[in-house]
């Protein structure tokens, strides 16, 4: 069965957050006619995407949960209409606490949304000021007990580190906090300090990042406590009770098809990796104009398999030999042993029965070592 | 051509940005030797490194045709000199070539230590002095106190020398008639042996080598087989000719009096040595000219490719430029550290810049290179002497019995609120004052003897961080002396790093290696494990300082839209990383070896 991902991109959020530099816009005014123009675009791609089964849907944002409900059930049911999509198909929705209610969260229920994904960022209410989110953590647990009560059994929950003036205490009593609610999934991002966005364009934001050796110690422990907790990492930066892995994002991670859709949308399809620009007005114009592919670039089998390599090794599963051979024809030890040796030995990265991986440690400094062994 | 009487060979003395080339802009603009429009902004001056430092680095010269108000028709020669210490050598054989100078004193600024400098070499020549006062034009100008500067200081009469502003054209035309008037003209005897002094020589790849001669005496013509005293080197001339303001115009010969050039098949400018005399092989002159010296370096520093695969592309470079450049010296060396490159010999520091600048612009080179080093002389306990010019090769303080570095004699001319401030630095370097002395109200020259290692690095920045930038330099080679020197070595992750090595003196060697590793762990990207930063002598460590290992390192999120951009950024870490140059187990981006030049004390 060849399976494929469907990403489905809601550039609107009720306000922009200090370090997000995602393509989002704080007015929705556009909302219906792009909700039209996304329905257009997917009915696009029916001939393209015949024979493919979808197996995962992914709402992302922005603020997939800000705008109607209806416009989720309305999406789905084009994306239903329009492909194949498998019966036990992982569909996820992107929410943020304070956008969420009973009525929404039945409505996505009804519609197949089977997943949520909340951005909750920090248990602490100063934190989440400074991120300028727009909830506090006791919103937050009232959303989220609200959507177990609806019956939602897959939830993610995220989580930032490495905040501005934030101490290791602090991100301790975040990760118990989270874990106490007991969600399905836990994500757990470093704050990164992006350019053009309030947090890029105020240069006191980087002065109270807490240091190199905080930093690292902070994403050991907590992966320690969500490990202790029964949440097994599988990527850099996410963590899984049993069975509760993201289906979706390691699509991503196993460069399997996928296709988005919407403004800033990327798709990996047939070997081929492109995206939409993110304009939205001339998305609304005409969803179907090649003039929207921002960029566009067919991969050889050589850069596959190179985009295999960094995208794998972000994996804790790691890259595999066999799958390195039967996908692009390659000898992975041929390709990589040599090179994956210095950081074998400093265990960084080690052996696996099936091929490589990177340590808990490796995966920390995955960009140096990525950046050295990769032939781009 | 001119009759002897009617010549003029003549350079300008100036310092920098006193105007030199903006009056020679000018002489040759009223001399009808080019016009305005179609001059460039400052023809002499046609490097680019040169125009954008603003300082003239090789000598060229220019004939021009003068109508004088007393009716005749003179031919100008103006020679041009370079205005940096480095150059003290070229400026004295520029000046020998003339009968006259021009020595410009900017009315806002008074008489620098350079200018003082090349006045004394003009006067040893026994050139006719002209003092020219120039930028009149400007509010600040104070045109009486700078005729009594001259009057004082140089001790010539400056009583009527002309007052001019170059960039409007002021009174410019008085200084070509003080030109007629007042430069003697040559006395040569066309009739004798030939006699020229080389002043300059540059590489063209069609013509070959062409060398700028002043003839002294007799006659010299396409043909005619000459001779170079100094070097014995013989060749047939196969052109002679004047350098006018827009290239080379051939002539049928050149007399004695005259200035011009030879081209004569000549490889390479190491035949045309600047001093050496040119003289015809069959009919030799019976006295070369006084004053020839090789071009001897002062300063050596290890260039190396910054990607070893470049490496005969650099020789190739060197190779090129030393056509050019007979003071330019290399040879191979190889490095633990750096691989194949070649050690090369500078006159000084600016001399070296050039050529690392020229040798990235013009030959898109991407180079390391090491810490300059001067020569130090050492006496073994075997009773052998060597000279070294490379801190890893300096033998074992077992071996050595004594050792010299070479000295130097500085002049340093500053505002007399700065002397306290200057003093302290040139102790700061070991200086020994010699003595200091008013030259007026204001400004006082001071005299030291200094070790030549302590001002290679930064002294000429600190000396003008010091005094506002008014400090000026001037100095030359003054011998060895007895010196308690010691090689300090660096390792990195506990491997000595040869390209780093140095040469210090002993009671300088902690401060300098402390330093030196803070510089370094400042510089050294963090690598996937910890590494040690030491300064040791012999075998003891008297610094430390340690890198600490990357913790860190990884893009959080990576998602759909995010692969490119992450595939971009591994990308550029990727070509970081290739600049990179690994010493053991360790990578430094080549900076690093310069860096450790840049420790003024004065930050």
């Amino acid at each position: 069965m060849k399976t494929l991902g469907i990403y489905i991109h809601i550039p609107f959020c009720i306000s922009k957050c200090a370090y997000c530099d995602f393509y989002s816009l704080a007015d929705c005014n556009r909302t219906e006619e792009y909700i039209e123009a996304l329905k257009t675009q997917i009915k696009s791609f029916k001939k393209r995407a015949a024979g493919y089964t979808v197996d995962t849907i992914y709402f992302g944002g922005g603020t997939p949960s800000c705008i109607q409900p209806e416009y989720i059930s309305d999406l789905l049911s084009t994306v239903r209409k329009t492909f194949k999509v498998h019966p036990k198909a992982e569909i996820t929705l992107e929410a943020n606490p304070g956008t969420l209610d009973s009525n929404k969260l039945s409505i996505y229920r009804s519609a197949g949304v089977n997943r949520l994904s909340i951005g909750l960022q920090s248990a602490n209410n100063a934190e989440l000021k400074m991120l300028s989110r727009i909830h506090t953590w006791e919103e937050f647990e009232s959303t989220f007990v609200l959507a177990r009560f609806e019956g939602f059994d897959n939830i993610n929950v995220d989580i930032m580190y490495a905040l501005p003036q934030q101490s290791r205490t602090h991100l301790a009593e975040t990760v118990n906090a989270v874990m106490n609610l007991s969600p399905d999934h836990i994500s757990f991002y470093g704050l990164k300090i992006e350019q053009n966005t309030p947090f890029g364009n105020n240069p006191e934001i980087a002065k109270r990042l807490p240091d190199e050796e905080s930093q690292y110690k902070m994403y050991m422990e907590s992966a320690k406590r969500f490990e202790d907790g029964g949440y097994m990492q599988y990527e850099i930066s996410n963590f899984a009770k049993k069975g509760k892995k993201c289906r979706h994002n390691i699509k991503y991670w196993r460069c399997e098809n996928y296709l988005g859709f919407g403004v800033a949308a990327a798709s990996l399809f047939e070997g081929e990796l492109f995206s939409y620009a993110k304009n939205i007005d001339a998305f609304i114009d005409d969803p179907k104009s090649p003039a929207l592919v921002e960029s566009t670039q067919k991969l050889s089998e050589k850069d596959l398999a190179t985009q295999y390599i960094m995208l794998g090794m972000r994996l804790t599963s790691g890259v595999d030999r066999t799958e390195y051979f039967r996908r692009f024809g390659r000898d992975l030890d041929a390709d990589y042993y040599k090179k994956l040796k210095p950081f074998i030995e400093k265990r960084l990265a080690e052996k696996t029965v099936g091929g490589y991986r990177l340590t808990r440690r490796g995966m920390l400094v995955s960009n140096y070592i990525l950046s050295d062994i990769l032939e781009f | 051509m001119a009759e002897q009487k009617n010549i003029r060979n003549f350079s300008i003395i100036a310092h920098i940005d006193h105007g030199k080339s903006t009056l020679a802009d000018r002489l040759l603009e009223m001399t009808d030797s080019v016009s305005s429009r179609e001059m460039e902004e400052q023809l002499l001056d046609n490097m680019d490194i040169e125009r954008e430092r603003g300082i003239t680095i090789k000598a060229r010269a220019v004939k021009m045709s003068y109508k004088a108000s007393d009716g005749q028709t003179y031919e100008y020669n103006l020679i041009d000199t370079p205005g940096h210490v480095d150059f003290n050598y070229e400026v004295s054989r520029s000046l020998a070539a003339c009968e006259g100078a021009l020595l410009v004193v900017d009315a806002t600024q008074g008489i620098e230590a350079q200018t003082l400098a090349n006045t004394y070499l003009a006067l040893e020549n026994d050139l006719e002095i002209i003092p020219v006062i120039n930028k009149i034009d400007l509010a600040s100008a104070d045109i009486d106190g700078s005729r009594k500067e001259i009057e004082d200081i140089i001790g010539i009469p400056a009583e009527g020398c002309p007052a001019v502003s170059a960039k409007t054209g002021q009174n410019v035309k008085d200084v070509l008639e003080k030109i007629a008037t007042d430069i003697p003209a040559p006395s040569g005897d066309p009739d004798a042996p030939l006699k020229c002094l080389i002043f300059d020589s540059y590489y063209d790849s069609y013509r070959g080598v062409v060398v700028y001669v002043r003839v002294a005496d007799g006659k010299v013509r396409a043909g005619t087989k000459i001779k170079m005293m100094n070097t014995g080197a013989s060749f047939e001339v196969v052109e002679v000719g004047y350098m006018s303001a827009f290239g080379l115009v051939a002539a049928k010969e050149l007399s004695a009096g005259e200035v011009g050039y030879i081209t004569a098949s000549i490889k390479n400018v190491a035949e045309t040595r600047v001093g050496d005399t040119v003289t015809e092989e069959s009919r030799p002159t019976p006295a070369a000219f006084e004053g020839f010296k090789k071009a001897q370096p002062m300063v050596y520093a290890g260039i190396y490719p910054a990607d070893g695969a470049k490496y005969p592309d650099l020789k190739d470079a060197l190779l090129k430029l030393q056509l050019n450049d007979a003071a330019l010296m290399f040879e191979p060396e190889t490095s633990i550290a750096l691989g194949f490159g070649f050690r090369c010999g500078f006159l000084g520091l600016l001399h070296m810049e050039i050529i690392e600048e020229r040798l990235e612009r013009e030959f898109n080179l991407d180079l390391v290179t090491t810490a300059p080093s001067v020569i130090y002389k050492v006496k073994l306990k075997n009773g052998e002497e060597q000279y070294i010019d490379n801190p890893a090769v300096y033998p074992s303080p077992d071996d050595i019995c004594e050792a010299y570095e070479p000295i130097v004699k500085a002049s340093i001319i500053v505002p007399s609120e700065y002397v306290g401030g200057i003093m302290e630095l040139c102790k700061d370097r070991r200086g020994t004052f010699i003595d200091m002395k008013y030259l007026d109200s204001v400004r006082v020259e001071l005299h030291y003897t200094l070790p030549l290692n302590e001002i290679i690095y930064d002294f000429f920045d600190a000396l003008k961080s010091r005094s506002k930038g008014y400090a000026s330099l001037d100095y030359e080679l003054n011998g060895y002396e007895l010196s308690k020197l010691v090689k300090l070595d660096i390792l990195l992750n506990m491997e000595v790093v040869d390209a780093l090595s140095f040469i210090v003196h002993a009671d300088k060697a902690y401060s300098r290696g402390r330093k030196i590793v803070e510089a370094l762990k400042e510089n050294i990207p963090r690598q996937l494990f910890e590494v040690p930063v030491q300064a040791a002598i012999g075998g003891r460590v008297i610094a430390r300082e340690t890198v600490k290992a990357m913790r860190k390192d990884v893009l959080a999120k990576c998602y759909g839209g995010d692969i490119t951009r992450k595939k971009k950024l591994l990308e550029k870490q990727k070509e970081g990383k290739k600049r990179m140059r690994k010493l053991g187990s360790v990578e430094v981006p080549p900076e690093t070896f310069m860096a450790v030049l840049k420790l003024g004390d004065d930050n």
